[in-house]
């Protein structure tokens, strides 16, 4: 018994009641997903084992390939638009010393708002009658007259611009923080060695700043693999699965088709892609990197 | 004095309380709408609750897709409410096979609810040979037009392809779209296109050996009829001007379209008639229906499909069956309560299955409705009648034939290569015995 009053101990104490109530909500019915990953389980009624069928099913099924690919583009495009400019407009933001709390809130503010309204004000802008494309209409231009979200080759950029522009203002305010880490005397230095500002950036702000990045870098890919919000809000994956992602995909099937049994399968194969990525920044720690 | 009023006040609130906690509780999900809601607590709950002592019905009220979700959790935890709503027979058979709604046998014989109702619609709930749901109402697919539109053209309202292709080609000369539709908000309207066409172009008959397995999806008629559907809807784009329009408008936008003249026809089911009453009925144009144009030699003969809206069953580990049994019991035996319900949405809504005669239909609704009605009884009763996708189809390929059919006008596959995996469904559907009760074909 002397175990449970050890100095050691104590921070389980604190520990334990979210662990218990994670146990719950995701540890149990995470490994039940995996167990019905196994099954033929539509939701309702019994259970029954077909070993790897779903598996199988999953392999030749040109939808979900097609959601994967998704998926990595998705991901791709999250890397690189709402990254480069978070990171150029933190640091410009770093320059001003008026306003820029402004600035800061500014960019921020689609990030406080429910995904739900950020998907309605855009659907709206796009809306070929009583959007854009309707007001240059009346005005004699042809311009956005059809919304990229129905047209099957924008769709999927469509939706990662309004996630993107509601994401992008929380990538600013991570960067700002790291930026606002990084001692002075390295920029007043480099000032007295004549250094640009591109330099500056290159040389003293992006390295110091590497952890921040690195983990952003991370969350990045890491929840662009269940993004679903944004895509069953705007589009559904539609049209003809343009927009589809490997978590619509997952949904539909569930709650759809009643195919509980499929769904947790891709929800297994999701599973492992996310464990991977997590396992590999846990090897780059290992190896070193300041992440 | 004060004295008398407190003791006065006590026995009332006494006696209301005691009425409340000695009637027994029966619960009924009902899937929430701001219209709607206020008249099925006035016209069913309360009207129930004041025709009995016993039981006490509390509808509760959700959005469609929680409810279902949250429904679904409570039942396989062996809660749930008492009366079970569902969105079609695809539903009821998943709870059915799960062993989780009352067999409703018993009661309908001892009720006599089989001949009060439509035989259809009474066999469409029937699984296994055993009575399991009863629809809560009952709807078909028409088309609307603006009468005032077309008489002022000297329009013709089609009857056949080659006139609406003809009086197609004039609403466009004008400016207008051919038909008001569209898909945003709700991906499975394109199954309501699908349904005209199969049913429409192949005929009911072939749509119904299909069904039950005598003819193949794959048949040439079948792949004619959805090549027809993909003509109309990519390269003439008949629904709201072009398929990308029809992804981007809504049940709103849509019906704005109809009463402005936007577009001069609208597809669409039966629940509509409230809205479009409220919406071309104040433009100060006069709208009309009509039985959908037949699409070929195969389907000569005006026919309504038929379809059920949302079932009503019995939660097997329900904590008072009788008491929805009794619920069930007083729709089914009060058809003036039922039918005043249903007037208030012009019928558009909880058009309960039940056997009508010409004096029942009410007269203090739209004349258009009226007609409808009447119509619709003399056509079906004739036995002209079509198949509704999201009533005879399996999930699997009832989900296929509306999510699918993107694929088929992006052109990323060919009509023969959709209906191949169609069919692929339907026979994984009938080897697992998930195919659906379909009424005999006389």
């Amino acid at each position: 018994m002397k175990i449970f009053s050890n100095k050691n101990f104590v921070a389980w104490y604190f520990v334990f009641p979210v662990a218990f109530i994670h146990l719950f909500v995701i540890g149990i019915p995470s490994l039940a997903s995996l167990a019905l990953c196994l099954t033929d389980w539509r939701g309702l009624g019994e259970i029954n084992y077909i070993g790897f069928e779903n598996f199988i099913e999953l392999f030749d099924d040109r939808y979900l390939k097609k959601a994967i690919i998704n998926n990595v583009i998705w991901t791709i495009a999250f890397l690189t638009v709402p990254v480069g400019i978070a990171l150029t407009c933190a640091y410009l933001l770093t320059g001003i010393k008026r306003g820029q709390m402004f600035f800061r809130l500014a960019f921020f503010f689609p990030y406080m708002l429910a995904s739900v309204i950020n998907c309605q004000i855009w659907k709206y802008l796009f809306h070929p009658i009583h959007g854009l494309g309707g007001f240059f209409e009346r005005i004699g231009w042809d311009f956005l007259a059809v919304s990229p979200f129905t047209m099957k080759s924008t769709s999927l950029f469509a939706v990662a611009f309004v996630d993107g522009w509601h994401f992008w203002g929380f990538l600013v305010v991570i960067y700002l923080t790291g930026m606002y880490q990084v001692d002075n005397h390295l920029y007043e230095a480099a000032d007295i060695e004549g250094a640009t500002k591109f330099q500056k950036f290159r040389y003293i702000t992006l390295p110091m700043i590497r952890p921040v990045f690195v983990f952003s870098i991370m969350i990045i890919i890491i929840w662009s693999v269940p993004v679903f919000d944004y895509v069953y809000i705007l589009t559904g994956g539609g049209p003809a699965y343009s927009s589809e992602v490997i978590a619509n995909y997952m949904y539909s099937q569930a709650f759809e088709r009643f195919d509980v049994g499929y769904s947790s399968a891709i929800g297994t194969l999701m599973f492992f892609y996310v464990m991977i990525i997590v396992a590999l920044f846990g090897l780059f720690r290992k190896a070193g990197w300041d992440i | 004095m004060i004295k008398t009023v407190i003791s006065f006040v006590s026995v009332i609130i006494l006696s209301t309380s005691f009425s409340a906690i000695s009637k027994t509780k029966v619960t009924w999900s009902m899937e929430s709408n701001a219209d709607r809601d206020p008249i099925m607590i006035e016209k069913l709950q309360n009207a129930y609750n004041n025709s009995q002592g016993n039981y006490e019905l509390v509808i509760e009220f959700e959005d469609n897709e929680t409810r279902l979700t949250s429904m679904r959790t409570a039942m396989i935890g062996g809660m749930g409410p008492d009366i079970v709503e569902t969105p079609g027979p695809s539903y009821v058979k998943e709870y059915h096979a799960a062993g989780m709604l009352e067999n409703l046998d018993s009661y309908a014989a001892e009720f006599g609810w089989k001949d009060k109702m439509i035989p259809w619609a009474y066999s469409s709930g029937v699984f296994e040979g055993s009575l399991y749901a009863i629809p809560k109402t009952h709807e078909s697919m028409v088309m609307l037009y603006n009468k005032t539109l077309f008489e002022e053209n000297n329009w013709k309202v089609p009857t056949t392809l080659e006139e609406l292709e003809d009086v197609a080609g004039k609403i466009k000369a004008k400016g207008m779209n051919v038909f008001s539709y569209g898909s945003d908000g709700w991906q499975p309207t394109h199954e309501h296109l699908v349904g005209i066409y199969l049913n429409n172009y192949a005929g009911p008959q072939a749509v119904y050996e299909a069904i039950i397995g005598e003819r193949e999806w794959t048949d040439p008629v079948f792949v004619e009829a959805l090549e027809l559907l993909k003509k109309h809807m990519v390269d003439e784009g008949y629904w709201s001007g072009s398929l990308e329009n029809y992804y981007a408008i809504g049940w709103d936008d849509f019906h704005a379209q109809f009463a402005n003249r936007g577009a001069a026809m609208m597809t669409i089911g039966t629940w509509t008639f409230q809205a479009t009453q409220l919406g071309i009925g104040a433009s100060g144009d006069e709208w009309g229906w009509a039985p959908l144009p037949s699409l070929s030699s195969q389907s000569p003969d005006p026919n309504f499909m038929i379809a059920i809206g949302t079932t009503m069953s019995v939660n097997a580990n329900g904590k008072n069956k009788d008491g929805a049994i009794d619920v069930l019991n007083w729709i089914m035996s009060n058809k003036d309560k039922v039918l005043d319900i249903a007037k208030d949405f012009e019928f558009g809504e909880m058009v309960v299955p039940l056997t009508l005669s010409s004096s029942d239909i009410p007269t203090d609704i739209a004349p258009q409705v009226q007609d409808y009605l009447s119509e619709y009884a003399r056509i079906t009763g004739e036995g002209n009648y079509g198949y509704c996708t999201w009533t005879f189809w399996p999930a699997d390929p009832g989900v296929h034939i509306w999510k699918d059919m993107e694929v088929v006008w992006a052109g990323d596959i060919s009509v023969e290569d959709f209906l191949y995996d169609h069919q692929k469904m339907w026979d994984k559907a009938r080897k697992n015995g998930d195919t659906l009760p379909v009424p005999l074909r006389n």
